[in-house]
């Protein structure tokens, strides 16, 4: 990969990881049952996921691009499938609730009739089906995106630094390139979303935006940073 | 596969689920993440009362934090330690005073976070009680130490024997953010659902007009921070444990098999991911037909 391509790998890498935000399902009120979607704010969950993604995407360092994206994909989906799994087990067994959405009539996957499990005076609460879809397209879109902007930043300064510190260095910046990205979505999504059938799924590209700035803004101090060494 | 690959892989499991156990009872004690906001909430519809309420960060920066600062210093000591003790004690030793270190700061953050969460409650007259800081002091300590100790070591195998390119303290930081992110998302559910709202009756759901609204009493005298994790020991943290065990167990697991080539993992995954959406539809059907009588009237 070279240097120009590698630039854009973390453009479009960051962006996607902002994308990946609106499609995740989370609420900080779903701690207390009370809206539909994983208990905690939507950067922490993209965050928690991708870290996975992460770590998986540096084992297969050395086999290739298209390896590394598909690990990181696949390790942030499973942390979302098995955290909203045990959330609606928790919301089942430990709460006592269906998992129901707030927003939709009727489940665009399973047909279910969302009003009928709701709790009168909440938004919906649990992990229904539709909501459980998206937020694993979701991880699978932040998976690669993570797993992209390391392995770009890695290409980029690995010719000048040592093997074992270029691999911390890129990973330390893709988890803050991450991290940077996942906190925009929170302005447009303000701590909750149930994912694409949300009604806030309409302002994704002003996400797309600021992710597309900000994500160039950082390639362009790495591809800096790394022609200076 | 090698029989050591195979023992690692299920200790890290192994050590995954505790740690997602400690780190729920540890936020559910202090009320830390999403829960928190009740906490904050009873004070100004006039429940004053003896909840510790430390909400220091989200939970995922939070044991992000924790967890790299634990390993950073086991990863000091562990290099003097080396020649003395040999790899292995060095390592579960250093990690030991890593978790130490760990504990001590969040030890400190949560009794400034308590101090100054009170303060801004002083115009709805909520006290703040010398007892209530230092009762579960030595709990967060204890839950805290054992939940970045279960990190570091996890993180040193991750990098030791499953051979990951990072460095120790910034695997710390990854598994730190994941499992804050499960705790947050699946343990305190059980601690600010059902805890907090035991009065009503299970299964009939919290309706958002009835937020800040929760139990001050117990069964004998106030409730307090130190009852929590009695409750949620039985359900919320075994949950939490579950869940972040699993992920570390399934996605180590996974790379053990190469029947299809580099990509086995990746069809394993697949697989994998397919089952948890099935077991999620079992579970939305089980509870649309156990759990509607209250949505019927």
């Amino acid at each position: 990969m070279d240097p120009i391509t590698a630039l854009f790998g973390i453009i479009i890498g960051g962006t996607l990881v902002g994308v990946c935000v609106h499609f995740i399902p989370c609420s900080a009120v779903g701690a207390m049952a009370a809206t539909t979607g994983i208990a905690t704010g939507p950067t922490m969950l993209a965050s928690g996921a991708g870290m996975m993604g992460l770590m998986a995407a540096a084992y297969n360092l050395d086999n290739g691009l298209a390896l590394m994206l598909a690990s990181g994909a696949i390790a942030s989906m499973l942390m979302i499938a098995l955290t909203s799994v045990v959330a609606n087990i928790t919301y089942a067994f430990g709460v006592g609730v269906a998992p129901t959405s707030g927003q939709s009539e009727y489940d665009r996957f399973t047909g279910f009739e969302q009003k009928q499990c709701l709790t009168p005076g909440t938004d919906g609460h649990g992990i229904p089906t539709q909501s459980f879809i998206s937020g694993v397209i979701g991880a699978a879109m932040g998976g690669i995106g993570g797993a992209l902007v390391f392995y770009s930043v890695y290409t980029l300064i690995s010719p000048s630094i040592a093997q074992a510190t270029a691999i911390a260095i890129a990973g330390i910046i893709a988890v803050g390139i991450y991290i940077i990205n996942g906190v925009l979505p929170a302005y447009t999504l303000v701590g909750k979303t149930e994912g694409m059938t949300d009604k806030k799924f309409k302002t994704t590209p002003k996400t797309l935006y600021s992710c597309l700035i900000m994500s160039t803004v950082s390639g362009i101090f790495v591809y800096a940073a790394s022609v200076v060494i | 596969m090698e029989p050591t690959i195979i023992f690692a892989v299920a200790l890290a499991g192994a050590l995954a689920i505790l740690a997602g156990i400690f780190e729920d009872l540890e936020s559910d004690t202090g009320s830390q993440s999403n829960p928190n906001s009740q906490v904050q909430l009873a004070p100004q519809i006039g429940h004053l009362h003896r909840y510790f309420n430390k909400a220091i960060s989200g939970e995922p920066p939070a044991y992000g934090f924790w967890s790299a600062t634990g390993a950073t210093v086991a990863v000091l000591l562990q290099t003097r330690f080396l020649s003395g003790f040999g790899e292995m004690h060095s390592v579960i030793l250093a990690s030991i005073f890593g978790a130490f270190v760990a504990a001590s700061i969040l030890s400190f953050y949560a009794i400034f976070a308590h101090i100054s969460r009170t303060a801004s409650m002083r115009p709805f007259k909520q006290p703040l009680q010398l007892d209530v800081i230092l009762s579960p002091l030595p709990l967060f300590f204890a839950y805290g130490f054992l939940a970045v100790l279960c990190v570091t070591l996890i993180s040193f195998i991750t990098n030791m024997v499953l051979l990951n390119p990072f460095p120790v303290p910034l695997i710390a930081l990854l598994f730190g953010i994941t499992l804050g992110t499960i705790g947050s998302s699946t343990g305190d559910i059980h601690y600010g659902s059902e805890r907090l709202y035991q009065t009503f009756i299970f299964g009939s759901g919290i309706p958002i007009s009835k937020q800040g609204d929760i139990d001050i009493k117990a069964e004998y005298g106030f409730r307090n921070s130190i009852d929590t994790p009695y409750f949620t020991s039985r359900f919320g943290g075994p949950v939490t444990g579950l869940c972040f065990g699993a992920l570390v167990f399934l996605d180590n697991w996974s790379r053990l098999f190469t029947f299809a080539g580099k990509w086995t993992p990746i069809l394993l995954g697949i697989i994998i991911i397919i089952l948890l959406f099935i077991i999620n539809l079992s579970i939305e059907i089980y509870t649309r037909n156990r759990f509607n009588e209250f949505t019927k009237e």
